[in-house]
């Protein structure tokens, strides 16, 4: 049987449905708050917003700096072919970073505050500088394929000038970066779970980025193959996932070398659904890729590149949920699943991104190379037999997942508050010091002072403060201790209770209130 | 001097004093829940246990959230106050992240939301040298306002006089580094919702120990990228032209 190709119009209907609710979400977002739009709360303020769109998207822009240095300033220029694409995907993540950042800040018109008001004690204030300046480096970089795509020679000549400057702010700006969305969870040792947490979170962030940076250089570069024939030679490709093995083994050690060393392990083995995320995203995330790569064979197959690769995306995508959502869920005390329009608004951005990508790759100069083979089936589809039950067991897996985050976070967790205001009435009356009789100021037409006495009027043995405070009355005390008028008193406030029903009537009695003035 | 307020628990009867003073003098609605810490709550009253816990901002000494902040908005005063400027404000959220004791809370119902929690009536009585309003409401002396060293005695002398009636902790003495609302209690504080396992050591070092190492990144890896980048370069240059010296 031949797997068919979906036609484009089924595509481009995806797309605009997709888009269509993503831009409904983000209007409905910005006229009616966050509250109403997502599900996040006061116990769960940062979301997949946060999670998935932000700490994904640099994540996957990591190939960018790391192949620009290899080829740049390490000059191997065997890699060239490379460059472009990971340039383009790490400025279009940037791109994309910063538009799902604008939708979820709660006031986006004072995103430029972070270049006026410095506070340097602020990871956030880092990852906005590098934001801002990372994303004008790669934009810069890019600019190159349009210069050559409009033949602007005297440009193309100026940026070869400053090129390796504009590479080694890059790699300087790109490493703190994604260090500093590890640095972001530094000041949360108390919420976030012990097997994520760590002193270690910036370098963990860092050597994990690198692996999902050079493996999204894998799977676009078979995508873009399947879709216009453009790609990089297989040979190149496979000597990246050598070194994704290798870094995805780095990674390892270190990582688990230092859960060993603050005694993490054992909630890992706890039954816990935090211990079953991790064994998910550090068995199925980082070391089936490092194997499958370590493997000649698998390299030198398509379909086994194409899988490490999205193995090892996985592995990111995993860990990253897993800090921001997996591991703050239990010290929050609340179920967090995101809204539909949480959703559509991620859908929305990653939609967005393969379509500025796939457009990019068609006009400019982003690959290098024309591949003479006609139809490209999905790598895994052509490798055969094996390559479809690759596909169906990540389709397992990645259900398998979603099914597991649903199920532990439906799982309610205990709140202990219990409203008891009899019990809290009900306790010992003897401590109350009321305040000093208060003196009211009279008008003119006032037959006598009046003086409140709070003995006269509580029920000391139910206190209830709020049966006059603090509408009725106000409950400021002043400074001297005499309790001072902060709004005026008059019949209208007395005689809510003195109405001949709750106490005597006002209206019958003047000097029950009013001391005569002989 | 240092403004603190202690909340002696066992002297709490749940009266919700502090809890109405801080929405008038705050304009804060008052049918909002007061049993919860909310963006129109700012001192709640739990009743949990049988005990009549009063929640409020910790105004720790050196406060996690203004830390965290990257314009500023948050930012303790000279008198002990943790006070927020909505101006400034982007609405990153990541004060609410970082507030061990999940202080700071977000307008979430309004499209241009502020983070709000209690600024220790900074503006309207505290800078004046008033103690704040909730203190001033409590019936009870509860809860009370004075200079921290000397609420720290007075916490301490209560426990070692009537020893049978707390718990031997001063809560906030140590915790996140210390604070500027202390507890005493006769429950243990992590039975009454407290948060138990709080470090002592100051939250911003946490990030600042990494963060004042940017300088030296950036300086030393510029650096070592550029000597890099001249040694392959240069070394290409003489195996393509022997001859010349460079």
């Amino acid at each position: 049987m031949k797997l068919k190709l979906p036609k484009p119009s089924f595509w481009l209907i995806t797309l605009a449905v997709i888009w269509a609710a993503g831009i409904i979400s983000v209007v409905y977002r910005f006229y009616n708050g966050l509250g109403a739009a997502t599900n996040l709360s006061d116990q769960f303020p940062w979301g997949i917003w946060i999670g998935f769109d932000i700490l994904i998207g640099v994540a996957l822009a990591a190939g960018g700096f790391a192949v620009c240095a290899t080829i740049y300033i390490f000059n191997l220029k065997e890699y060239r072919p490379i460059g472009r694409p990971t340039v383009l995907t790490a400025f279009l993540g940037y791109v994309l970073v910063i538009v799902a950042l604008l939708v979820d800040l709660g006031k986006p018109y004072n995103v430029w505050h972070v270049i006026t008001m410095w506070n340097h004690h602020s990871v956030m204030f880092e990852v906005g500088w590098c934001v801002m300046l990372y994303t004008t480096v790669l934009f810069l970089e890019f600019l190159p394929a349009f210069f050559e795509r409009f033949r602007m020679v005297f440009w193309q000549d100026l940026f070869h000038r400053i090129l390796i400057p504009l590479v080694i702010a890059g790699v300087i700006l790109s490493t703190l970066h994604q260090s500093s969305l590890g640095s972001l969870y530094l000041i949360v040792p108390t919420k976030l779970h012990p097997i994520w947490y760590s002193g270690m979170l910036p370098v963990f962030f860092f050597i994990s980025a690198l692996a999902g940076g050079l493996a999204m250089v894998i799977f676009e570069s078979y995508l873009s193959a399947r879709a216009f024939g453009k790609g990089i030679e297989h040979r190149l490709l496979a000597q990246i996932s050598r070194v994704i093995a290798v870094v995805l083994m780095i990674y390892l050690v270190l990582r688990l070398q230092n859960m060993v060393e603050r005694g993490a392990f054992k909630h890992v083995f706890d039954g816990s659904s935090e211990g079953i995320f991790f064994l998910i995203e550090i068995i199925l995330g980082y070391i089936t890729p490092m194997m499958l790569f370590f493997n000649a064979r698998i390299r030198e197959s398509k379909a086994g590149l194409f899988f490490g690769a999205v193995l090892t995306l996985f592995g990111l995508v995993m860990n990253r949920l897993n800090v921001a959502i997996t591991g703050m869920a239990r010290s929050a005390g609340v179920e967090y699943l995101p809204s539909w329009m949480e959703v559509a608004v991620t859908l929305s951005v990653i939609a967005a991104g393969l379509f500025i990508f796939r457009l990019a790759s068609k006009y400019l100069p982003v690959f290098p190379r024309e591949e003479k083979t006609g139809v490209h089936q999905p790598p895994l589809i052509e490798a055969g037999g094996s390559g479809k039950l690759a596909m169906g067991l990540l389709a397992g897996l990645l259900i398998l997942v979603l099914a597991g985050f649903g199920y532990s976070l439906a799982v309610t967790r205990p709140n202990q508050s219990v409203d008891v205001p009899q019990a809290a009435q009900a306790i010992a009356a003897e401590s109350l010091e009321f305040p000093a009789p208060i003196e009211f100021v009279q008008s003119e037409e006032s037959p006598g002072q009046v003086i409140f006495n709070h003995e006269s009027h509580v029920d000391t043995s139910a206190p209830n403060c709020k049966n006059c405070h603090a509408g009725l009355f106000s409950i400021r005390a002043s400074k001297a201790g005499t309790a001072v008028q902060t709004r005026a008193v008059g019949h209208d406030q007395c005689g809510t209770c003195h109405n001949g029903e709750k106490a005597f009537n006002y209206e019958e009695s003047c000097d029950g209130c009013h001391m005569s003035t002989e | 001097m240092k403004a603190a307020i202690l909340t002696d628990l066992t002297k709490c009867v749940g009266c919700e004093a502090c809890a109405l003073a801080c929405k008038e003098i705050n304009d804060l609605p008052r049918d909002s829940a007061n049993h919860m810490l909310t963006a129109y709550t700012w001192s709640a009253m739990e009743h949990r246990n049988g005990v009549n816990i009063r929640r409020q901002c910790m105004h720790c000494e050196e406060p996690a959230c203004a830390s965290a902040c990257p314009v500023g908005a948050l930012s303790k005063t000279p008198e002990g106050a943790v006070v927020y400027d909505g101006r400034k404000c982007i609405g990153c959220r990541y004060c609410m992240i970082a507030c061990p004791f999940g202080i700071p809370k977000y307008q979430w119902d309004k499209p241009i939301p502020l983070i709000q929690k209690c600024i220790f009536c900074y503006e309207k009585a505290l800078k004046a040298g008033e103690q704040p309003a909730c203190t001033a409401a409590c019936p009870t002396g509860a809860t009370i306002f004075g200079e921290r060293q000397a609420l720290i005695a007075e916490a301490q002398q209560r426990i070692s006089s009537t020893p049978e009636k707390y718990q031997p902790h001063i809560f906030g003495l140590k915790e996140a580094g210390g604070t500027s609302v202390l507890y005493t209690s006769a429950v243990p504080f992590a039975e009454l919702g407290f948060p138990a396992n709080l470090i002592e050591e100051s939250y911003p070092n946490l990030t600042w120990k990494v963060l004042n190492k940017i300088p030296g990144i950036v300086t030393t890896g510029t650096a070592f990228l550029a000597g890099l980048w001249w040694i392959v370069n240069r070394r290409i240059k003489l195996q393509e032209k022997p001859d010349e010296t460079l």
